[in-house]
């Protein structure tokens, strides 16, 4: 039975500082379902029996099949904490013992990340999950980088202990070493994206921000339970309790005395928390796993552990499950946990407003937001669209940052490209419904204040994939989300019967609504091409679209990569091009943009919408650029934030700014389709060098120019030494050490290149990391497994672009030609790359 | 040989009867269709040339001018322009390509806005560089024109404002992702073309250029539509009374006069006849122009 109703629910929404907004995020396979099932059957959502196997916020049927998770799961909780000495521990403010989670089950596979950052953008704080055995994975990393750049505040769980005990059965102190080294790592990564604003967020067990467990077994606990307990029995307090129970404190039995020195008299002394609190749990296992049955009642005793009659008949795992989730409940930790640690959408705002808000800090929204105010006009992100039952409509879902939505309530729905002022990407439209999001199921809800989480009917046709919904007329958008993925791979589908066309289009525009990573669009060539993150997800994506979003049978190509264009060197001479009616000329050079530049650029570390000194300041500072070339970067592109930067260099033009428009609308279609294989550009700086101008403005309007900026931009591009880029992935492999011969030719014959092979410390698994290019990577799964008899378990994520070896993309007998040739065939343009006399005029 | 054929500004009958003759005996005729517009259909200059004329829009002059100029060495092309054929800068590119091809060339010229303009009773001895104004865009507002305003205006001449027009235009939108399709035809009207005006140079007076302004919605004005047709119309006034003219001047083509303040009193005399108001004209005309050098 479900132990809280709707209303209950509603009326916790008015006392946001009792509010958590948390998502549970993890590398993949490390638990994360699991875990959650531990909180849904506390909230008896699910019974504790089913637990750990019912995996209930995996509501799609091909998550439980394959046992991932694809999508986020929403869901909302109530918690209640009994002792008053746990809320006085609460150090920010809070009204009353109830409280309610709102929590978000995200998935670990990397092709799916895209989903996290969906998750995050609308929780405060992150449940992290680690397993014991793995330990820090690229995910892990991935994800909490993730989240510190959202300013989410991270707890961790140490998960999977019972594999640890039961299967590489470690001593005490070899799992307290290995706790330590894990929650080691996961500090380091939080202290490289220290956030001023945000402070130190590193985790500790003895501050209690740590948990350890198992989500299979229903079983978790912090040092501060054990610290409650003992600091009874010691007669202190519970907080020094904390700190002695972890680290290198030992109780000196012959003395009666804590002390630091781990040795008395020669002999070793055992550590507090080992002896405290690892030995009542390696006693509870090794007396239930030998089959110790006299052993057992009295060991429960002691330990206070009840059991119900029909559970005393147990025996093997099925008894150690039933005491150990009696004795640790696994929800009991993380309530806890979470309603000590993570911060009230009251806190978090504060400092996350900000960050959130593209507009000024003084505003009434952003104040509206900062103050987490339900009175304040309306400020809502939604984050993601969620399927209805309903074919073809969604569930807006996202998060109240300030203001009160409700059913009717009319509102401007801002897209990404809105811009304060102007009518693009704007809609004014009512609310339908609001509706709470339970797991696969909704609950109706009349309104919804500042700092919860929601879903929206009736708004789905007037956004794309996410925007900022206000009621405020001034107010600017919430900042776009920025995706950690980028759609490297695509395919190109098409309908088996030609009357099921229409389908296909409308499938295909439900598809890139529900995903918010997957790009669909129509080639040059007239195909209709799907891009995903990797070959897992567009997998995924286009057996939705064939069984839900189009319904119609579908004939899919095989997976091709999408490269980049780019130069590598400076244009040999500089790039003439005329206009149509001769009377305007644009002189320009091309050069190779700095690959850090790039990066910052695709990480929205540099981006167009900064102050233009500011980022002047840092590219001459950071990366060595001249001052005033800084300050005159026209635009990125392509999309207008793309890794390609437009510069004037010119010096005393006449009416250029009357041009600027024309020619930065020839550098977007330019950079959006490059000259040797139409792919976009990357990477390259473009310098306008000097711009002859008729004297008439209407000799020069965008008809004139932006076919001009386009041939000249095509012809510097040519003249500099244009390359290929591929993408690569980042390879993480698991494997024991006998598959590693496996592994290493599977890698060879795909072009891979090791770069790190370590073996985890406990254990004989290796981890390999190696870059693989994308085009390699079809199939190497399946490889993978038959080399290493499905002992290797790999994760791939795109890394990093590389020029792709093998000669020039415009010698068509070159590797690269090939390679280009094949893809301007597939576009259905002219096989032979035009030369650049086709955009270079001459005097 | 290529032959520039100037057709005059209004109907088929312009022409001139060089003009016709060389028409006439012409391989290939190509009548060019957008820098200004006959106001006749292609149908009835066809009929009364008694011949097949080929529309040549822009792209065909622009960039396939290989094929206007095939075999012009050897035979006579004719390449009809309304107006006459260097009254814009437009087609010097045509005969330079020429030119290259050794092609001989023949102008045949032929009254142009520039010349009937004087039908306003404006002395075209007292008129200063020519403008032009383009259709604004939301963030496309080329402003250069306002500074060849100033300097017509500082000695006091007078400013010609020809009209945009789009015919077979794209929307930059298509323009920049190269696809091919074509807006409807637009042409500006004299009051679109004084709201601009004005708008310009409110900008320019917010941001300090020229203190006292280059002009107001106090400044005298011509409106002009199908100089040397049949119903050619004029109309003067402020510049703020003529954003308000568009349907007393009736259909395309307009053009605009603002008026120097070395205006003749003749010259106002001639005008006056057309002006909305002629209290306020006196009065405006006794205030800034009469007597001023």
């Amino acid at each position: 039975m479900v132990n809280f109703t709707v209303e209950e629910v509603r009326e916790l929404m008015d006392k946001p500082t009792n509010v958590r907004n948390m998502s549970v995020i993890a590398h993949v396979d490390h638990g994360k379902s699991t875990l959650t099932d531990s909180l849904l059957s506390k909230a008896g959502i699910i019974s504790a029996a089913k637990a750990g196997d019912a995996r209930a916020t995996d509501t799609r049927a091909d998550e439980q099949e394959r046992g991932i998770t694809i999508k986020s799961t929403a869901i909302s909780l109530y918690g209640h904490l009994e002792d008053d000495e746990d809320i006085k521990e609460i150090t920010q403010k809070t009204d009353g013992k109830d409280f309610l989670i709102n929590l978000i089950d995200s998935p670990g596979h990397v092709d799916f990340s895209s989903e996290v950052t969906a998750a995050l953008r609308v929780t405060d704080g992150a449940l992290v999950v680690v397993d014991t055995i793995e330990g820090v994975c690229v995910q892990t990393e991935t994800v909490l980088r993730q989240a510190l750049g959202e300013r989410i505040k991270p707890v961790v769980i140490i998960n999977k202990v019972d594999r640890a005990l039961l299967e590489l059965q470690v001593s005490k102190e070899d799992l307290y070493q290995s706790f330590s080294r894990t929650i080691e790592s996961v500090n380091v990564v939080i202290s490289t994206y220290f956030d001023k604003t945000l402070g130190d967020v590193q985790v500790y067990p003895y501050k209690g921000t740590v948990a350890f467990g198992s989500g299979l077994h229903g079983w978790a606990f912090t040092v501060r339970q054990f610290a409650m307990r003992y600091a009874k029995k010691f007669g202190v307090d519970r907080l020094k309790m904390m700190e002695r129970l972890w680290g290198d404190n030992y109780f000196n039995p012959a003395t009666k005395k804590w002390t630091k020195n781990g040795t008395h008299d020669g002999k070793q002394l055992e550590r507090a928390f080992n002896q405290f609190i690892l030995d009542p749990i390696f006693r509870i296992f090794a007396a239930v796993m030998n089959f110790k049955t006299d052993e057992i009642p009295t060991l429960l005793e002691k330990l206070s552990i009840k059991l119900a009659p029909e559970d005393k008949e147990k025996e093997g795992k099925q008894l150690l499950k039933v005491i150990m989730r009696t004795f640790l409940p696994a929800a009991d930790a993380l309530l806890e946990m979470l309603i000590l640690h993570l911060p009230s959408p009251v806190t978090a705002q504060k400092y996350r407003a900000e960050t959130l808000y593209e507009g000024p800090p003084d505003d009434e929204a952003c104040i509206g937001i900062r103050d987490c105010d339900p009175k304040a006009p309306l400020m809502l992100y939604v984050s993601k669209m969620v399927p209805t039952s309903d074919k073809g409509r969604f569930y807006a879902f996202g998060r109240v940052f300030a203001g009160t939505v409700k059913s009717g309530l009319k509102v401007r729905i801002q897209g990404p490209n809105y811009t304060p002022g102007k009518k693009d990407d704007l809609f004014i439209k009512a609310i339908q419904r609001t509706v709470l999001m339970m797991g696969g199921k909704v609950d109706p809800i009349e309104n919804v204040p500042a700092g919860n989480i929601l879903g929206l009917v009736g708004i789905d046709q007037f956004l794309l994939k996410s925007g900022t919904l206000t009621t405020s007329e001034t107010a600017h958008n919430l900042k776009v989300m920025k995706f950690s993925v980028s759609p490297v791979v695509q395919r190109s589908v098409e309908v088996k019967n030609a009357q099921d066309l229409p389908k296909l289009v409308e499938g295909l525009k439900r598809l890139s609504k529900s995903d918010p990573c997957v790009l669909t669009f129509i080639s040059p060539s007239g195909e209709h091409v799907v891009a995903g993150a990797g070959e897992l997800h567009l997998e995924i994506c286009l057996k939705d679209l064939e069984e839900d979003h189009a319904g119609v049978p579908l004939r899919i190509s095989d997976p091709v990569v999408s490269y980049r264009e780019t130069v590598t060197g400076k244009s040999s001479i500089t790039a003439l091009s005329k206009s149509p009616n001769k009377h305007n000329r644009l002189y320009m050079i091309a050069e190779p943009l700095d690959e850090e530049v790039s990066k910052e650029i695709e990480a929205g570390r540099i981006s167009p919408r900064d102050d233009f000194k500011a980022r002047a300041r840092i590219l001459a500072d950071d990366f060595g650029w001249d001052v005033t070339d800084a300050r005159k970067i026209w635009c990125f592109g392509p999309d207008t934030n793309g890794a390609n930067l437009l510069v004037d260099q010119t010096k005393a033009v006449q009416y250029l700014s009357e041009i600027k428009d024309s020619v930065v609308s020839g550098f977007q279609w330019a950079s959006r389709e490059g000259p040797v294989a139409e792919e976009p550009m990357r990477s390259c700086r473009f310098n306008i060098m000097d711009v002859t101008l008729h004297a008439d403005a209407i000799h020069r309007g965008g008809g004139q120019l932006i076919p001009t900026a386009r041939r000249v931009l095509y012809a510097a591009a040519l003249l500099a030494e244009p390359g290929l880029l591929e993408p690569v992935f980042l390879v993480e492999i698991q494997v024991p050490e006998s598959a590693m011969g496996g592994v290493y030719g599977v890698l060879t014959r795909r072009r891979g290149h090791v770069f790190n092979e370590e073996q985890r410390p406990g254990t004989p698994l290796f981890t390999i990391k190696a870059y693989l290019p994308v085009m390699e990577s079809f199939g190497f799964n399946a490889d993978l497994r038959s080399h290493t008899s499905g002992q290797a378990f790999p994760t791939l994520v795109f890394d990093h672009w590389q020029i792709l070896p093998g000669g020039s993309p415009i010698d068509g007998t070159s590797k690269v030609g090939q390679v280009v040739q094949a893809m301007r065939k597939r576009k259905g343009i002219k096989v032979e790359v035009p030369g650049v006399e086709n955009y270079y005029d001459k005097l | 040989m290529l032959h520039l054929v100037g057709l005059g500004l209004s109907d088929e009958t312009d022409i001139t009867v060089k003009g016709l003759e060389t028409v006439k005996k012409a391989a290939r005729v190509y009548l060019e269709a957008y820098t200004s517009i006959l106001l006749v259909d292609k149908s009835v200059l066809e009929k009364y040339y008694g011949r097949e004329v080929i529309l040549a829009d822009r792209e065909m002059v622009e960039s396939s001018s290989d094929e206007i100029l095939r075999d012009a060495q050897t035979l006579d092309i004719a390449f009809l322009v309304v107006g006459d054929p260097f009254g814009a800068t437009t087609h010097t590119d045509l005969v330079l390509r020429a030119r290259e091809l050794s092609i001989p060339i023949r102008t045949i010229p032929n009254a142009s806005i520039v010349s009937a303009i004087g039908s306003t009773g404006l002395q075209l001895y007292n008129f200063g560089q020519t403008v032009s104004m383009v259709f604004f865009t939301d963030s496309w507002k080329p402003a250069s024109f306002h500074d060849r305003i100033r300097e017509n205006r500082t000695i006091g001449l007078h400013t010609l404002v020809l009209l945009d027009i789009k015919v077979k235009e794209q929307s930059l939108e298509n323009l920049a992702r190269g696809i091919r399709i074509y807006e409807e035809a637009r042409y500006m009207t004299v009051g679109q073309c004084c709201q601009q005006m004005l708008e310009i140079e409110e900008i320019k007076r917010a941001e300090g250029e020229g203190m006292e302004g280059v002009y107001s919605g106090e400044s005298l004005a011509v409106g002009v539509a199908r100089v040397g047709g049949k119903d050619e119309k004029f109309v003067s006034g402020t510049l703020e009374q003529l954003c308000e003219v568009d349907e007393v001047l009736g259909g395309p083509l307009h053009s605009l006069v603002l008026l120097g303040r070395r205006t003749h009193e003749l010259e106002s005399d001639y005008v006056r006849e057309f002006a909305v108001d002629k209290e306020l004209w006196d009065t405006i005309w006794k205030r800034d122009y009469e007597g001023k050098q």
